[in-house]
């Protein structure tokens, strides 16, 4: 069983990619939800203001 | 079918004539050539017999360093005093003036490169009388000329327009540098036609396929 | 955000989730052992489908470029970016790989084998086309740009596999790798296709869900401006 250990660094390194950009994907997506959320409060109290 | 040949002439003649005033793109690129062919005979020992095997490398990069300077100035001299909306204006098709800036990117790379051959065999020792070069670089100077007129117009409304130039261009013609190092290569060995066969079909075939498909897209790129 | 394009992602990243654990049994457990290259063989059944979804990605862009410049709806756009983003992960991954995978089989991080620099060049594309998007002037201007050269690069990916191919064969490495895979191989293989093809799909959903909230942000900021003054 030898050169296990490559088979483990490609399999790592495969999971690191993934998580890793799924996990900006998210931050990502929950800043721009911050953003949009608070434009549209903007505009909201523009419009009464 | 004859006035569009008159008009694509039209607009090459437009940069030669400019281009024979100032000498601009012409010299710049030259000097630029052959300063590359120098640096590399620095990284090569010129004297250990290992130019044959590098020569037909140092020379296509020699090319295709140049080559990229000069299609930047292909549409960069359009930019200034806003000449491309002129050229826009004049009531040609889009592929007119597709095909006069490509046959101007064409003269003048070739032209370039008609004068860096000798001096390429020259400096670096091999077979002086290589006229089967000239088809191999005519062929291969086709293709680079049609991906990078459209990417010299591509680039030419970007930030970065000097720098997108080479990053959109070189791993485009990747496969016409391949078969112009090889087939050159075979053609200082002193191999005949047949044996660089394959290498002149690949040129070619890239060269109907980049001529194609960037005659087809060009409008999109320098539409508003 | 639509409550159904949520659910149908959840769904799609919960079923990728399943097929890829599925596919790790396989590689792991239910193939056998190859005689020659060892466990480290185990790789291909990654390295394969990672490539294949690349040039998969890369394929949906040339055809989302196409679609934009012919109906020129943004959304075309978004798929042809998006695909791109998630493609370079992939086309990266192939290379890296596919390097560790020749380390131990031929003894060298990195070869000029066909396969290799075809994926690089692949690669170089990707790059050349996301640096295209970010140096664009403006939005439209820089939708156009980029899906044609998502066409010229598609195009030519064949033609470079081609000649870099040939100039392998002219040049054979030292090293050449023997192929053969049995029944149980070939499923296993089919499974983890399926199962980062599948990823790649999510990925590029979440992917679009981002841009049309940036496309959302800056039309709520163009309601703003106008009605602030």
């Amino acid at each position: 069983m030898e050169n296990l250990g490559y088979l483990f660094a490609v399999y790592s390194i495969i999971w690191v990619f993934f998580f890793s950009y799924l996990f900006y994907l998210y931050r990502k997506q929950q800043r721009l939800q911050r953003e949009i959320d608070a434009l549209k409060k903007d505009i909201i109290t523009g419009k009464s203001g | 079918m004859k006035g569009m040949w008159f008009k694509v002439f039209t607009i090459f003649w437009k940069d030669t004539v400019a281009e024979l005033r100032t000498k601009e793109i012409i010299t710049s690129v030259l000097v630029f050539a052959v300063l590359v062919l120098v640096i590399f005979s620095f990284a090569f020992d010129p004297e250990a017999g290992t130019m044959g095997l590098v020569g037909p490398g140092v020379l296509w990069v020699s090319f295709t360093f140049a080559g990229v300077l000069g299609l930047n100035r292909i549409f960069g001299v359009e930019m200034e005093n806003s000449c491309l909306e002129g050229l826009k204006l004049c009531p040609v098709e889009r592929n007119i003036i597709f095909w006069g800036k490509m046959a101007s990117s064409f003269t003048f790379m070739l032209a370039v490169e008609i004068i860096i051959t000798p001096i390429f065999l020259v400096l670096f020792n091999l077979p002086f009388f290589m006229p089967r070069l000239l088809l191999i670089v005519m062929l291969a100077t086709a293709g680079f000329a049609s991906v990078g007129t459209l990417f010299s117009a591509l680039s030419m409304n970007t930030k970065a327009r000097d720098i997108l130039l080479p990053i959109l261009f070189l791993p485009i013609v990747v496969p016409v540098i391949i078969a112009g190092v090889e087939a050159t290569a075979l053609a200082l060995e002193g191999k005949s036609w047949g044996d660089m066969s394959v290498w002149l079909q690949i040129i070619v075939a890239s060269d109907i396929i980049y001529f194609v498909v960037a005659t087809l897209v060009f409008d999109f790129v320098i539409e508003e | 955000m639509n409550r159904k394009v949520v659910l149908r992602n959840n769904i799609l990243l919960g079923l990728s989730l399943a097929l890829m654990v599925a596919a790790l049994y396989m590689v792991f457990i239910y193939v056998p052992t190859e005689k020659n290259m060892g466990v480290v063989q185990r790789i291909f059944y990654f390295h394969v489908p990672i490539a294949w979804v690349a040039f998969l990605a890369f394929f949906i862009v040339f055809v989302s470029s196409i679609m934009y410049l012919w109906k020129r709806d943004m959304k075309w756009d978004r798929y042809a970016h998006a695909s791109a983003e998630v493609g370079i992960i992939f086309t990266t991954l192939v290379l890296i790989t596919g390097s560790i995978w020749a380390k131990p089989v031929w003894g060298i991080w990195w070869t000029w084998d066909a396969r290799l620099t075809a994926s690089l060049v692949l690669w170089l594309i990707y790059v050349a086309y996301l640096l295209l998007r970010n140096y664009a002037s403006e939005q439209a201007q820089g939708a156009r740009i980029a899906a044609v050269l998502g066409i010229i690069g598609f195009i030519d990916v064949p033609i470079v596999a081609l000649a870099i191919n040939i100039w392998r064969t002219q040049h054979p490495p030292a090293l050449i790798f023997e192929g053969g895979l049995g029944m149980p191989g070939l499923f296993t293989l089919l499974v983890s296709i399926a199962a980062f093809t599948l990823l790649f799909v999510v990925l590029v959903s979440y992917g679009i869900i981002l841009k049309n909230q940036q496309e959302e942000i800056s039309h709520l900021k163009d309601v703003h401006s106008e009605e602030g003054g």
